[in-house]
């Protein structure tokens, strides 16, 4: 027997199964804006793909490696921020995408420094205090308006279609890092440190550097969302992209799509994305309790989220027949 | 780095405390490459706190541990695998949420040679699952093994990485009379591939019938050390298991 002869024939076309589903996605999202060209409903998708990266950068950390992080929000608005920064010098938009995402990396660093030597929810707290931390921060930082926000003048034509692709394409990129890391060294070692850390440091993964690295990627990629997302609303302010709801947001996506998988975070982001403007529209007071409530559902009812909703209802059902 | 005269492990003196109190203290040996060196003792003679220290889980309150010469005193388990020092863990720890295989795997990419393409960790992993004799549940998710496949995984976790020295703790506690002739027998076959183990193990049976070398442990202390012949007929180590034989003077 060798290793391929492991993978059975019923593998092989789950395999070519959950290869060509990305593909198909892509090319439907991309011929979307033309077969229904609103601008709102484009607006619509735009935002949702830029959750949907949040959300696949953040279960890198929290649903692969188990890291749970409170703090997302941090990346997103350093992101967003220096995007508007450099644009407002002058800078082509993508290469300040690029800035946004070292930004944001190099900010992990600071987080995860001392944050990874604390282990389970020490780690998740410590993560709220920062996050509050850098929030205050930006709110009394002179030189980008403080709490009034920043604006930002791209003298650029507005093209809509522009903005769509590159979300797009950002969360494509998001997947297959995603899909690629799940199966490959650096997401088993990641897997592993997940399920016991203690045993995965004696079979040579070093849990301190894996989580850094993880954050960092996670948060560049969380970071370019912000980046996109300030260019297109050219007016940012630290209440929105660094608040502690934002945080909320980007967490609860893969919770309810399902922690820990491939598409779980790509499903949540969807459904989060789309739903999300409306239940903030119609429950402005109360939107961050509908949230609190259907986190604290999902964690007793289905851990799994939908993603794991979804295969137990397709198990009970082959059962049945 | 490999020389005849240098042992593969060489413990100087190595103490540790709890408190006030000695858990291990003063104990020195060696361990030459090839062995099978096992180490016994009855309940709290240290055996899992000197274990501990060599696989560097604790670190001791004195005395130096080296392996072939280099100083390894409280280097960390993930670096100890580089050098080639891996461990198993006396109630087994698999990634359950993982496949036989994938569990492997992992120590194939983080192991010694630290492999980084998919496909040649995969490999490895399945020629190392074949030979602790598990192949066939390659594919099953490793939380409904078996306690004795559990125990068989966690061998081949610490062998994938590609060890120089094997270091296993109880493995064979919690199996039957027959899965335990099985293990011993894998311990010989690993041996005989040219890795040297080092084994710790409550039940003196299994280990006199296994290793080349036996030390024992009484009270944190170094009882006594020699081939298993020598050891079954030390009388300080009979009197450390079966106590004093009554005088008759009651």
């Amino acid at each position: 027997m060798n290793a391929s002869s492991v993978v059975t024939a019923a593998q092989r076309v789950a395999q070519w199964r959950s290869a060509a589903l990305p593909w198909i996605s892509l090319a439907a999202l991309a011929a979307l804006p033309f077969l229904l060209p609103s601008p709102n409903f484009v607006r619509l998708l735009f935002t949702t793909f830029l959750w949907v990266t949040a959300s696949i950068a953040w279960n890198l950390l929290g649903g692969f490696a188990g890291q749970v992080s409170f703090g997302f929000a941090v990346f997103y608005g350093m992101g967003a921020y220096t995007t508007a920064l450099l644009m407002n010098a002058g800078v082509h938009p993508i290469p300040a995408f690029m800035a946004s995402a070292v930004t944001a990396a190099l900010v992990s660093l600071i987080v995860g420094v001392p944050a990874f030597r604390l282990r389970g929810p020490y780690f998740a707290i410590a993560t709220i205090g920062i996050s509050e931390a850098v929030r205050v921060v930006m709110t009394n930082l002179r030189f980008t308006g403080g709490a009034s926000g920043y604006r930002i003048v791209e003298h650029r034509p507005f093209r809509q279609l522009e903005h769509y692709y590159s979300a797009l394409l950002l969360a494509a990129i998001a997947f297959a890092i995603s899909a690629l890391l799940v199966h490959a060294k650096f997401g088993l070692g990641l897997q592993a440190i997940r399920q016991d850390e203690d045993a995965a440091a004696d079979l040579g993964v070093n849990p301190y550097t894996y989580k850094l690295a993880v954050h960092a990627l996670a948060a560049a990629l969380t970071g370019i969302a912000g980046g996109v997302f300030a260019r297109y609303a050219a007016f940012i302010h630290p209440g929105g992209v660094f608040g502690f709801h934002t945080s909320v947001h980007i967490l609860l996506m893969p919770v309810i799509g399902g922690i820990g998988t491939v598409w779980g975070p790509v499903l949540g982001g969807f459904v989060f994305g789309i739903v999300e403007e409306e239940i903030v529209a119609s429950f402005p007071q109360v939107h961050l309790l509908i949230y609190g409530t259907l986190l604290i559902l999902i964690i007793l009812f289905e851990p799994g989220g939908i993603l794991g909703g979804l295969g137990k209802l397709f198990r009970r059902f082959r059962g049945k027949r | 780095m490999e020389n005849a005269n240098v042992p593969i492990l060489q413990v100087e003196r190595i103490t540790r405390y709890f408190g006030g109190l000695a858990a291990v203290k003063d104990v020195s040996f060696e361990v030459r490459k090839g062995q099978i060196f096992g180490f016994i003792g009855p309940n709290g003679a240290g055996k899992t706190t000197l274990f501990s220290m060599i696989a560097g889980a604790l670190k001791p309150s004195s005395g130096r541990i080296r392996s072939w010469g280099r100083d390894i005193t409280g280097v960390r388990p993930f670096k100890l695998i580089k050098l080639g020092i891996a461990r198993t863990h006396q109630v087994v720890r698999p990634f359950r949420e993982m496949t036989v295989l994938e569990n492997v795997q992992v120590a194939a990419h983080f192991g010694k040679n630290a492999i980084t393409s998919t496909a040649a960790a995969r490999e490895r992993a399945v020629k190392v699952l074949r030979s602790a004799g598990i192949d066939q549940l390659a594919n099953y998710p490793a939380s409904i093994l078996s306690v004795g496949h559990q125990k068989r995984l966690e061998i081949a976790r610490a062998l994938a990485t590609d060890p120089d020295l094997l270091l296993c703790d109880e493995i064979c506690g919690g199996l039957t009379h027959s899965e335990t002739l099985e293990m011993l027998q894998l311990l010989r076959r690993i041996r005989d591939h040219g890795t040297t183990v080092m084994y710790v193990e409550h039940d003196v049976k299994a280990i006199t019938s296994v290793c080349d070398r036996i030390m024992v442990l009484n009270y944190g202390r170094k009882l006594a050390e020699g081939t298993p012949e020598h050891i079954q007929n030390d009388q300080a180590v009979i009197e450390a298991y079966l106590g004093t034989r009554a005088t008759g003077k009651s």
